[in-house]
């Protein structure tokens, strides 16, 4: 597999000095899900601002696709390779129709008109909201709004997609079609990192990077960083309800795994548990 | 309720016509009215014009009225000035005592509220017929000569567009921040102007910061969608049809002929 982004030593600090990211080595593979988590101003949105070349490092280097964001002959490329969505859909909406939104970022890069309706349609298709072309934007629900952000993104073909806290201003709805959309961007070989203070979203990522104080501390699957209940706790970080009643049970003694985050698999384990000590 | 010219979809032949004929045909209306300087035939006509292109439209003509209601208060101002301050022939019963009203005065004054009305009908036919996207998406097409003097017109329709897509936007977020200041006990209907000041400053701080707060996300997701400033390609890049260049010749001539040698 190939680096998608290679991240070398970097620092990053604000022109007072103060640091806000120290120390960053990373390495991001194609087709990754990726979770990003971390308390707030922890520096996470500092760091995936460097992703999509919004920011440039202090020191150290950060290649996306090959490319280095320091070179401003690269910021076009790196833009279509790594897509960013942010926390309020409102404010990424720039089209006054829903068709026009989703061109503005291939029109950006100069494609011509029938190559920008065939990606429309496209992005449209993949996000679910074909038949909407002529909508105003403003008209749309708020996890409309988001797939649309989405669909704006996807209309660029990149090969990552930065997604900070996409879900936070969202209903259940909403959250449920973006997740939904963002599994299958996975499965369709776009790599995922998603910023996110809600545990039980980053266990749908096969890797959580834990940052505290600019500074990555735990790099790992979701599996393995998900299940350290307490230190989760210690962090000021809520682990997964499932997972903390599975360490709690497992705390008075039962014998039960704790790295499961669904409910079904959970479920499962507890009443096999149960069968176990009854048929004894 | 509909705003001042606000869109209304609709599937007429003026609904459908190509933005940039409607845009060039407002423009020539909009000179020919302003030339006009005293009742007649060339009054009559644009009145004529402008009803057919209404009927054409299939707009209610309430509706079309209804936009000319905020400058009300305006008109009946300059009416009022036109009406006492033109010196002429006085009107039958004047001068009373210091006041006159003149023949001058009551006919400029008919004519100047007349074609107010009518540029305001006007340009409210056109935003009523063309929806925001298209309007700008025309108003970009017809602007590209200026490209050569280093003036973008794509920046001016990008411009045109964030502003025209943000209103409801920030007409939301006015009504959040007032209601939020309600909530807490704010008396936002007032009667004495100190109050009055105070309390939509009150309103405006908030909203500014908010607006600020908007725009610069707004540009990191701008930026991170690729855009820049410049040359960039578009969804639909309609040719004018022939039947459309040779309406908008005809228009150019008529307009340029009625400037040079004005029918009365």
């Amino acid at each position: 597999m190939q680096a998608l982004i290679q991240v070398n030593n970097l620092i990053y600090q604000y022109t007072d000095g103060a640091a806000v990211l120290q120390d960053i080595n990373l390495t991001i593979n194609e087709g990754e899900y990726l979770a990003l988590i971390g308390p707030n101003g922890c520096g996470k949105t500092t760091l995936i601002r460097h992703f999509n070349a919004l920011l440039q490092p202090s020191c150290g280097d950060v290649m996306v696709g090959g490319f280095n964001t320091r070179h401003a002959k690269n910021k076009m490329e790196i833009r279509r390779l790594a897509g960013m969505i942010f926390q309020n859909p409102e404010n990424q909406i720039v089209g006054m129709t829903v068709e026009e939104d989703v061109a503005f970022g291939p029109a950006n890069l100069g494609y011509p008109t029938a190559e920008l309706r065939r990606r429309v349609d496209s992005a449209l298709g993949m996000t679910g909201l074909q038949g909407m072309e002529k909508r105003t934007p403003y008209t749309l629900s708020g996890g409309e709004k988001q797939l649309l952000a989405m669909a704006g993104l996807l209309a660029m073909e990149p090969k990552l997609i930065i997604l900070d806290e996409p879900t936070a201003s969202l209903d259940l709805e909403g959250r449920n079609k973006v997740l939904g959309l963002i599994k299958d961007l996975h499965a369709r070989g776009i790599a995922i990192i998603y910023v996110t203070h809600n545990l039980e979203e980053a266990a749908l990522a096969e890797r959580v990077l834990v940052m505290e104080k600019g500074r990555i501390i735990a790099d790992d699957s979701s599996a393995n960083v998900l299940s350290r209940v307490e230190w989760l706790q210690s962090l000021g970080l809520a682990p997964p309800r499932i997972t903390e009643l599975l360490w709690t049970l497992q705390q008075h003694g039962l014998d039960l795994p704790i790295n499961l985050f669904s409910i079904e698999t959970a479920g499962q384990e507890i009443i096999s548990l149960f069968q176990q000590t009854r048929s004894k | 309720m509909y705003d001042l010219g606000q869109y209304i979809p609709g599937e007429s032949k003026i609904h459908k016509l190509e933005p940039r004929v409607k845009l060039i045909a407002v423009i020539a209306l909009s000179m020919i009215i302003l030339r006009i300087g005293k009742p007649g035939i060339m009054l009559l006509a644009v009145s004529v014009i402008l009803l057919s292109m209404i009927w054409l439209a299939r707009l209610p003509l309430t509706q079309v009225l209804f936009s000319v209601k905020p400058a009300m208060l305006f008109f009946l101002v300059l009416f009022l000035l036109y009406l006492f301050f033109t010196p002429g022939r006085p009107l039958p019963l004047f001068p009373l005592g210091p006041v006159l009203i003149s023949y001058e005065g009551l006919t400029i004054g008919i004519v100047q509220i007349w074609k107010f009305l009518l540029l305001i009908t006007a340009a409210s036919v056109l935003t009523i017929t063309t929806n925001h996207a298209a309007l700008t998406g025309g108003l970009e097409r017809l602007l590209r000569p200026i490209n050569i003097f280093r003036v973008s017109s794509h920046d001016i329709a990008i411009l045109l567009g964030l502003a025209l897509r943000f209103v409801p936007t920030l007409q939301q977020e006015m009504r959040n921040v007032r209601d939020a200041q309600l909530a807490r006990g704010a008396k936002l209907a007032l009667h004495r102007p100190a109050e009055q000041i105070r309390a939509v400053s009150g309103l405006a701080m908030p909203l500014l910061l908010n607006i600020l707060r908007r725009s610069d996300e707004l540009v990191d997701a701008m930026e991170a969608r690729g855009y820049q400033p410049g040359r960039r390609s578009y969804l639909y890049e309609p040719e004018l049809t022939r039947g459309e260049y040779i309406v908008i010749t005809t228009l150019v001539i008529l307009t340029a002929a009625i400037m040079i040698y004005p029918v009365v």
